[in-house]
């Protein structure tokens, strides 16, 4: 919005913006970088200290990226499952052809991926992929804090894999309807899935007890975990909305709290400040605010709307720089503390 | 929010099998259109030629949690289109493969449904292939042949060469029975030009206001119960707006999974704006499109595609929405 009287927030006017012409499909930090995947099929790696590193990695859009023990791992539509290093050398794990890869994961060594209806890992030993088999296309990945347990969501609910004996078994967690992203809470207890309808679904691993957290006005798109408790931060309505996780039940039966209350438009991304009880959260027109997590939180203003939605905020490993992308290819990155 | 020009249209492509599918995707492919377009396929397996991109996908039909009983979705759809747009490239078009046995409704009801989906794609029409040939037996012993007449806004009825002119008149008819809305278009080897295929824009509400289907009377020959049939009205006295919403609704939600299709105009007492409508089982779209044109003849006008309408009372509904 070529807005002459629209006033720069800190961030605006402190940091740079980058045109890139391609959609910001994800981002992740790997060592003193943040790695952002685009729709070109292109990674860009941000650094606090240097200019931006380009790699054409590949053809079409990159659908998943993660960090690994020595390179991001990437998926693309061209079906090939990629590693990248920070110094740009490009190396392909796995062709699959005219089949998506959509989903990436990794854990130390370990690098999985999603294809169609399976889950394929590589782990130190193997050349060859163990392959997990789903019963229809998988919506989402996850492996917990140990690297023992892998989340699969797909239509029906998630398949949780646990490494036994070198063996990975399966165990079920049903919700009728189709699940999207899953991830594990950081205390590993509880499974959270964001689902085709406006809501998320979760299950306490222990003994499966579930229940759905609804009333969103469009599709969650993204969340994450923020503060001690912690809280479930999650897009999707005008604010962020943050479900606390604390004690025996969860959210059950308790109002979640709802910060970053100044956005015009529903949230399309939350991404949580490390060691802060803090949350930052982009809108659907490009709007960018810090809240807090508490009852009565202050706002404050990051990027204000550019015309298109937030696809991906991401804090630099060091804590120094903020990564605001969108889905037209506008990134702002900005130093995040008055120098 | 979204304008219609940022939209990109998607076609979706039925048939039986054999009646010549692969032979239309792989004329959209090779032939110089200047136009780039994605095709998304099943088990096709080739790469497009110039510069088109294939994606293979799994049909994956997904019930909603929508408390609408027949609501169900192409989940590779919303995952598949959800990518496309991700692209730094812009695509003209995007087609849909179905494999043959397949309910064209799910496909339809992904674009109601889907908030993602509707923002950034529209359906632009449904086009089926029927084999000129094979087509009346396939009729009588597949429902979803039936269907997809039904759904079809363009049937290529192809291998012309194959069958005489009294057999295509039949054919036709047969056809014309289902669906009086459909555009017919004879070919051979589904050689028909491109443009009467793609890029219809088939499902934006102004194009109810251009169908001038012939209104059938509604005393055919007896069918079998299970036979997809079309029923149209029509009322020169405005009705009650209140007294239609309240049939409609009611309708819709009591025999929805029987009515494939439903489209209409209205003319409401004390509203100067005609009223557009069109329905894929439960699932509506309706809007003002502006005032009526002076010169027009001022009426309401709906009609139904589906099975066992003789059962729903449809006539008398419509009549008694009547403004007094």
């Amino acid at each position: 919005m070529n807005n002459e009287s629209v006033i720069k927030s800190r961030f605006e006017e402190n940091g740079k913006v980058f045109e890139t012409g391609a959609p910001v499909t994800g981002a992740v930090s790997i060592e003193n970088a943040v790695a952002v995947g685009f729709g070109d099929g292109s990674i860009r790696f941000f650094w606090p200290d240097n200019d931006p590193l380009e790699v054409q990695a590949h053809s079409g859009a990159i659908l998943s990226i993660a960090s690994s023990n020595d390179g991001v791992i990437t998926g693309g539509q061209d079906g090939r499952f990629l590693k990248i290093s920070t110094n740009a050398e490009v190396e392909e794990i796995y062709n699959f052809g005219t089949r998506w890869v959509d989903n990436v994961a990794a854990y130390e060594s370990m690098v999985l991926c999603s294809s169609g209806k399976n889950v394929y890992i590589w782990s130190d030993e193997n050349d060859k992929p163990k392959i997990l088999e789903h019963q229809s296309t998988i919506g989402g990945i996850a492996i917990d804090q140990n690297g023992r347990r892998i989340a699969v969501s797909c239509y029906g609910g998630v398949t949780l894999w646990r490494l036994e004996k070198n063996k990975w078994k399966s165990s079920k967690f049903a919700w009728k309807g189709s699940h999207g992203k899953v991830g594990f809470s950081p205390d590993g207890k509880y499974l959270v899935t964001t689902m085709q309808e406006n809501e998320l679904h979760a299950w306490r691993i222990r003994d499966k007890a579930s229940f759905a957290m609804s009333g969103y006005p469009s599709k969650v798109k993204s969340f994450t975990w923020a503060g001690d408790n912690p809280y479930l931060v999650t897009a999707g309505a005008k604010e962020a909305i943050c479900w606390p996780f604390d004690g025996k039940e969860g959210p059950k039966g308790r109002k979640p709290l709802c910060i970053a209350s100044g956005g015009q438009q529903n949230a399309t991304f939350v991404e949580s400040l490390p060691g802060e009880k803090a949350v930052f959260a982009g809108f659907r027109n490009g709007m960018v605010l810090l809240s807090e997590l508490s009852e009565h939180p202050n706002d404050v203003l990051i990027q204000n709307p550019t015309g298109s939605e937030v696809s991906n905020i991401s804090i630099s490993p060091d804590r120094s720089h903020i990564l605001v992308g969108d889905s037209k290819g506008q990134i702002l990155w900005s130093p995040l503390w008055e120098q | 929010m979204e304008n219609s020009s940022s939209q990109v249209p998607v076609t979706v492509l039925t048939g039986f099998l054999g009646a010549g599918k692969t032979t239309l995707l792989n004329r959209i492919l090779t032939e110089q259109h200047g136009r780039r377009y994605a095709v998304i396929v099943n088990e096709f397996g080739e790469q497009g030629i110039d510069n088109d991109l294939v994606v293979d996908a799994d049909e994956e039909v997904f019930e909603m949690n929508n408390g609408c009983i027949c609501c169900t979705v192409r989940g590779d759809l919303i995952r598949i289109l959800g990518g496309l747009m991700k692209r730094a490239d812009q695509l003209d078009a995007i087609i849909v493969e179905t494999t043959g046995l397949a309910d064209p409704a799910p496909v339809a009801q992904t674009f109601f449904v889907d908030q993602d989906v509707a923002d950034r794609t529209k359906l632009d029409a449904i086009v089926t292939v029927a084999d000129a040939v094979h087509l009346s037996t396939q009729l009588g012993e597949h429902h979803e042949a039936e269907e997809q007449i039904a759904f079809a806004d363009v049937v290529l009825l192809n291998k012309i060469d194959l069958v005489d002119q009294s057999q295509i008149i039949g054919v036709k008819d047969r056809i014309r029975k289902i669906n009086p809305y459909t555009k017919i278009i004879e070919t051979n080897r589904c050689a028909a030009p491109l443009d009467e295929v793609l890029g219809l824009n088939a499902f934006s509400l102004d194009r109810v206001l251009e169908v001038e289907p012939d209104f059938l009377d509604s005393d055919h020959d007896h069918e079998h119960d299970d036979d997809v049939t079309s029923v149209s009205f029509v009322s020169d006295t405005p009705l009650d707006l209140e007294k239609f919403e309240k049939w409609f609704g009611n309708l819709l939600q009591t025999h929805g999974q029987n009515i494939l299709r439903s489209k209409g105009i209205l003319d409401f007492k004390n509203e100067k704006d005609r009223y557009v409508f069109q329905g894929v089982h439960m699932l509506m779209d309706a809007s003002p499109m502006g005032p009526w044109p002076e010169k027009s003849i001022r009426n309401s006008r709906v009609v139904f595609i589906g099975r066992k309408l003789e059962t729903m009372n449809l006539k008398e509904g419509f009549e008694s929405c009547k403004s007094d």
